[in-house]
């Protein structure tokens, strides 16, 4: 077992663990932060990307201790209590959200693109959620979503 | 899932790293990204089956940065992808690594993969093989008592088979910056635009001179058992005139050659007219931008 501490949603966390389970169970299983979903579990879906260090990652293929210093941010840690992120509001509006599934991993992907690239052409929204897999939206409701944030975002 | 713990191990630097590998035996195993490694103990794939302490190596200075080393493009073996990719120099002076980085998995696969893990894990797949080896990329590999460089061609050995031993790490990869005359290009056929395990890759970098090719080096990735230099077909090809009839017969020849090589796998069949054509578009192409 090993103790390890780290940042979670902006609060300085400890916790003990088993070194080699996944950061997605770490977060899942011992902070209770089920926003964080398992899809395939081989990196290939994108339903379990969360922030490390503002990049967005693929918590089924970190291991727990692998965020020992680091800053990670989940799905949780976007929104501000019960108010919504402009992406989150805007994935509402823009109906894509259907069984919801992807769409924590979807909204972080996106989260992360705005972060490093305020304004992003279609090209460079299409590649930033190219590892987020969604079986029922079509991804043009999702397109349009992170554009509209963007907008208003520069607008601000 | 695993039952049994496996222990992880965070050297500060590369000294620290070296005395943990120099009494290391063979459950001990080096992670970087982890996107092969986690991958392989979850599915407890025989390669892990073993592994009882992961050494971490992402938080070792000495095996990071891009910086230029003796007109070589010293590159760490623990940039990721996503890092490669930022770098102006990369982008300016290797263009086709370039390109092959940006073609690997998806963001959050960049975000964390990193170049040394690409080769060692010698995947047939691993996408910056074949573009490594055309630009002539040599390999630094340390271990607490000694220093080796040796070509990347050299080091890879057979599928998921490399010449390290388990002491040693590859600390960093030494790409020789290409004269402006060598023009190329690298291509990936995939199943899917993002995260696809890559089928068919090409990389080919030319040197024409007056309608005469100078040098040529052409390397082929998942259709060879491991990314190789098709060093046949470059002998073949340095000296003759640059014209489409040749260029026709070039593409044949690379299927021989490819045949030879891999006695025909039962994907092969298939595979040879796509690599076939592929490769007579890449030097159509490759033709145009160099006059
Ligand atoms: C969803 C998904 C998509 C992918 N898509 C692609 C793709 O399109 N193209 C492609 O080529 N690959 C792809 N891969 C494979 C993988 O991401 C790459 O091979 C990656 O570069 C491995 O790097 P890593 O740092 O994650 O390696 P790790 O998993 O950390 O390590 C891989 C191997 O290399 C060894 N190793 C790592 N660094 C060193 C070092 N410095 N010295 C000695 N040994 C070392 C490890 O011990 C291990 O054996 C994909 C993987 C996934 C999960
Ligand atoms: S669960 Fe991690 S990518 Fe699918
Ligand atoms: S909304 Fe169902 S998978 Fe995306």
């Amino acid at each position: 077992m090993i103790t390890l501490k780290f940042i979670l949603n902006g609060k300085e966390v400890s916790i003990t663990t088993e070194p080699h389970i996944r950061l997605l169970d770490l977060l899942r299983d011992k902070f209770d932060l089920t926003g964080t979903k398992e899809g395939c579990g081989v990196g290939e879906c994108g339903a379990c990307t969360v922030l490390m260090n503002g990049r967005a990652v693929n918590s089924c293929l970190a291991l727990a201790a692998q965020v020992e210093g680091y800053e990670i941010v989940t799905i949780e840690g976007i929104s501000n209590g019960d108010v919504l992120s402009p992406l989150q509001k805007n994935f509402l509006l823009h109906g894509a959200v259907q069984c919801g599934f992807c769409t924590p991993g979807m909204v972080l992907s996106a989260a992360a693109l705005l972060d490093q690239t305020p304004n992003p052409t279609e090209e460079e929204i299409k590649d930033a959620i190219a590892g987020n897999l969604c079986r029922c939206t079509g991804y043009k409701q999702i397109v349009d979503a992170i554009k509209e944030t963007a907008k208003e975002l520069q607008v601000k | 899932m695993r039952s049994t713990t496996i222990e992880i191990l965070f050297p500060r630097n590369l000294s620290e790293a070296l005395s943990i590998f120099s009494d290391a035996k063979e459950n001990l195993k080096i992670i970087a990204g982890g996107t092969d490694v986690v991958t392989g103990i979850q599915q407890e794939s025989k390669r892990f089956i073993d592994t009882e302490v992961l050494v971490d190596i992402n938080r070792i200075p000495e095996i990071k940065g891009i910086e230029v080393r003796k007109k070589k493009i010293s590159v760490g073996a623990a940039e990721t992808f996503s890092d490669i990719l930022r770098n102006n120099l990369i982008q300016n002076e290797l263009p086709l690594l370039w390109k092959a980085c940006s073609s690997i998995g998806s963001v959050q696969i960049r975000n964390r993969a990193t170049i040394a893990g690409n080769f060692v894990n010698n995947a047939p797949c691993a996408d910056t093989v074949p573009v490594l080896l055309v630009y002539n990329a040599t390999v630094e590999i340390e271990s607490l008592s000694s220093k080796r460089e040796i070509s990347l061609q050299e080091f890879l050995q057979g599928p998921y088979k490399t010449q390290l031993n388990v002491n040693e790490i590859v600390t960093r990869i030494n790409i020789p910056i290409p004269s402006k005359t060598f023009v190329g290009d690298f291509y990936k056929l995939g199943r899917r635009r993002a995260v696809s395990i890559s089928r068919i890759t090409l990389a080919v970098l030319m040197d024409m001179r007056g309608g005469i090719i100078d040098e040529i080096r052409i390397a082929s990735g998942a259709v060879t058992p491991i990314g190789a230099r098709l060093t046949g077909l470059e002998k073949f090809a340095e000296g003759k005139e640059v014209n489409d009839r040749f260029f026709k017969t070039l593409a044949s020849k690379m299927g021989e050659e490819i045949i030879k090589i891999t006695g025909l796998r039962w994907s092969s069949e298939y595979k040879l007219p796509v690599v076939q054509q592929m490769f007579y578009q890449l030097l159509k192409s490759i033709e145009q931008r160099s006059l």
